[in-house]
């Protein structure tokens, strides 16, 4: 997502720290040592999977870290679908799979949901009903395809194919494979007079190659029918064990007993054969087929056929024409609690209402990580909306060269004041060479501490902006620029690098996004808090006041200020 | 399409403020002024139009036989509407005559700085945030929490589930916002550039009590 100048990411470090911790060899140690005392670097590849947005990270209480979504475990609360927002229990998932069950379709041609109409000509609502997409107008009558009810679309989807064509069901096509069985059992013994048996069999159910479901349900019934033959004496089958069941019982007696009695039991087993006939789910593969297709795209060109994220989203993997789209029905979302994949300790879990947005536990790293935000110190103080068209230019065309002034705002969400030290490696890697300078590296942010403090006295004196001094702030190396209640301002110069030498020094082009001026800034934080806060409930607050607990917390965070004019 | 600064000093002011903090700008067109309810802090730009004259039209059985005047447009609080953006109650033809549904808009939706937002949803919750140059096509439903890139185009009846982040024409979820959405974090209060990395003192989808108050 891109997102406007300027910003900042924080960099969680979990990748590393999982690499080391796991596997340690001689030269890995050695290379460790360098890497203490390596920069972070933006632009490495790598930086990409740590470096996230303050708002996506947790933070984990008991490893005093932040989490980012690499290093937390997610586990499904329930499932709903995002359409109709009903709730989908997970057995019903396990068995009719993630997609909802009820009307929600979505257009199959531009992903936009469908809608239930009804066709009824005085304007009533009276069948026969078709699905729409209301963005590009695709119907289902664009297939053939019209619903004699308004409720239940998935169920009767299910049983019409395109062009208005019965879809068998599951038990149908059992009773025709058994149909079909016996017809080619007659077949096989009275080969001598075949004009009998052709009368039998109706034309209009030989016709065509079987169709993708025909074909799965015909393969699977061929090998449950292999592993039943494979475990004839075996009760049940390794797919549906029923660890409830007598037998079941007794054969993990049997699994544990001594005698041994299972082994004059089992037999070599015999080998498992394949498919053979259709009728088994063999497809032989038919180039007539192939030259249909070709011809049909000869006479009515590209347009008959589909993207390949069309064709992605389908069901059926064969589908090549737009006369063979089905609606799509809506995958299903889940809510999802996560935990610290370190301790498993939960760091947020909402409500297992679907409706509901809150959440029961939720560690923010926004409450223990000092928010750190950048911005150009000539701009206008921000009258937000209306000045920023014009501020979002100026981030995106720095002058090259031309020493320029931001400020760098650290806010604390903590409770405690904090010693902050900042930071910087002189010059930004990558080619374009930009210089940055923290004017003030090291200085002190207060703490948050009650909000009725700023509240009511920025309600009273609506200009007073917290400055410790009346006189307007200056640059100065060492001194910081301004401070209120839980945060302090300092001033970095940064001098953006010359984009066109790059190109003189080497042949090749800019490549993608080296223009933009993104300054990696190690911040540690070092601050006193109450032992044991966090165990004590807010009640018995007075407890442990004397002991005091040192802490410390240092990370890279990356700020992109903005693209260099070329 | 930002402010001229002449017409900022203007003695008159932009807003006219209401009791409830509701800032309306003096270059407003709103239609049905009667249809549409403001929740108190909500700020209607420069050049916003609201039809709030497009009422529902059909006599309302429910209301106990009570004459009240339909509701068209509704706002919660602290929303704020953005320059250029229109407000139009989704219509659906019924029995060949036009019927406008009421819309409904929730507490703390900040339809952003982009001029040209459409929006004709029947609802959008709170905690919602809307790109630059938007357009929400009729009886499309918001859930709480949600960040609609710009240049989106939300087809109509779409129900954006709670949490998402949509974007591209048509609309599609392209991914989740974060847990910390909306939050602003350790109490936002005073100082610049306390929301997201940038210089605003607002969360994008959070508390926008501090934005109402700076416009003026």
């Amino acid at each position: 997502m891109a997102q406007a100048f300027p910003y900042t990411y924080y960099a969680c470090d979990c990748y590393d720290s999982n690499n080391t911790s796991s596997t340690k060899r001689a030269s890995q140690l050695l290379q460790e040592a360098d890497e203490d005392e390596r920069t972070f670097d933006p632009r490495s590849p790598r930086a990409n999977y740590s470096l996230y947005p303050l708002e996506h990270l947790l933070y984990c209480e008991d490893c005093q870290q932040i989490r980012c979504p690499r290093c937390i475990i997610e586990e499904t609360l329930n499932w709903y679908c995002p359409s109709c927002l009903f709730e989908v229990p997970s057995s019903v998932v396990k068995s009719d799979g993630n997609r909802c069950t009820r009307s929600c379709f979505s257009c199959p041609l531009c992903t936009s949901p469908m809608q239930t109409f009804s066709l009824d000509m005085a304007g009533d609502v009276a069948p026969p009903f078709i699905l729409e997409c209301q963005y590009c107008r695709w119907s289902t009558l664009d297939i053939g395809i019209e619903f004699d009810k308004g409720q239940g679309i998935a169920a009767q989807l299910a049983r019409i194919g395109n062009g208005g064509k019965h879809i068998p069901t599951n038990k149908e096509r059992e009773k025709e494979r058994e149909r079909r069985k016996e017809i080619e059992g007659r077949k096989s013994r009275d080969l001598l007079s075949p004009s009998i048996e052709s009368t039998n069999t109706d034309p209009d159910r030989e016709e065509g190659p079987p169709s993708h479901d025909d074909l799965f349900s015909n393969l699977t019934a061929f090998y449950k029918s292999q592993v039943d033959a494979q475990t004839p004496s075996n009760p049940f089958s390794s797919h549906d064990i029923n660890f409830s069941s007598p037998s079941a019982y007794s054969r993990i007696m049997n699994l544990y007993s001594t005698t041994g009695s299972k082994k004059n039991k089992r037999n070599k087993p015999s080998a498992m054969r394949e498919a053979a006939s259709s009728l088994e789910g063999l497809t032989i593969y038919d180039p007539a087929n192939d030259a249909a297709a070709i011809e049909r795209i000869k006479k009515e060109g590209w347009g008959v056929t589909l993207s390949p994220a069309q064709k992605h989203a389908q069901i059926d993997p064969n589908v090549r024409f737009v006369d063979e789209l089905r609606p799509l029905a809506t995958l299903l979302c889940t809510k999802r609690s996560k935990r610290c994949r370190s301790c498993r300790q939960i760091l947020t879990k909402p409500e297992s209402k679907i409706t509901s947005t809150r959440y029961k536990i939720k560690l923010l790293a926004l409450n223990h990580i000092p928010r750190l935000s950048i911005r150009a110190l000539n701009a206008t103080p921000p009258i937000p909306v209306a000045s920023r068209t014009t501020d979002t230019l100026h981030y995106n065309a720095l002058n090259p060269g031309m020493p320029s002034h931001f400020l760098l705002h650290l806010s604390n969400p903590l409770f405690d004041p904090i010693k902050v030290t900042l930071a910087t490696p002189s010059t930004t890697p990558g080619r374009v060479q930009s210089r940055v300078t923290i004017l003030c590296p090291q200085f002190d942010v207060g703490a948050n501490t009650d909000i009725w403090d700023d509240t009511l006295s920025s309600s009273l004196l609506p200009i007073k902006r917290g400055s410790i001094t009346d006189q307007a702030p200056q640059i100065e190396a060492g001194k910081i620029w301004d401070r209120g209640r839980n945060w302090t301002s300092v001033a970095v110069e940064i001098v953006p690098g010359f984009t066109d030498a790059v190109g003189s020094g080497v042949p090749d082009e800019l490549e993608e996004d080296e223009d933009v001026l993104e300054i990696a800034i190690f911040v540690r934080i070092e601050y006193e808090t109450d032992a044991g806060a966090d165990e004590r409930g807010p009640g018995d607050s007075r407890g442990g006041k004397g002991e005091k607990e040192r802490r410390e917390e240092a990370f890279w965070t990356v700020v992109g200020v903005g693209r260099i004019k070329g | 399409m930002s402010r001229p600064i002449a017409k900022k000093a203007a003695a008159k002011g932009e807003y006219i403020e209401t009791d409830s903090g509701n800032k309306v700008s003096r270059r407003s067109a709103i239609t049905g002024t009667a249809n549409i309810t403001l929740g108190g802090r909500t700020v209607i730009m420069a050049d916003v139009v609201l039809r709030g004259d497009l009422h529902s039209t059909r006599p309302t059985a429910s209301s106990s036989g009570k004459e009240g005047t339909p509701t068209s447009i509704s706002i919660g609080k602290c929303t704020v509407v953005s320059t250029g953006t229109v407000l139009k109650p989704p219509c659906r033809m019924s029995r060949g005559a036009p019927n406008f549904y009421p819309m409904k808009i929730g507490d703390n939706v900040f339809i952003v700085v982009g001029p040209n937002c459409v929006i004709s949803a029947i609802a959008i919750s709170s905690h919602v945030h809307i790109g630059a140059n938007v357009t929400i096509h009729p009886f499309a439903v918001i859930k709480e929490n949600v960040k609609i890139l710009p240049n989106t185009v939300v087809p109509g009846a779409m129900v954006i589930a709670s949490g998402s982040v949509v974007g591209g024409r048509p609309a599609r979820i392209v991914g989740e916002v974060g847990e910390g959405w909306g939050v602003s974090g350790g109490g936002a209060g005073g100082g610049l550039g306390v929301g997201g990395g940038s210089e605003e003192k607002w969360v994008e989808g959070g508390d926008l009590r501090e934005l109402v108050r700076s416009i003026r």
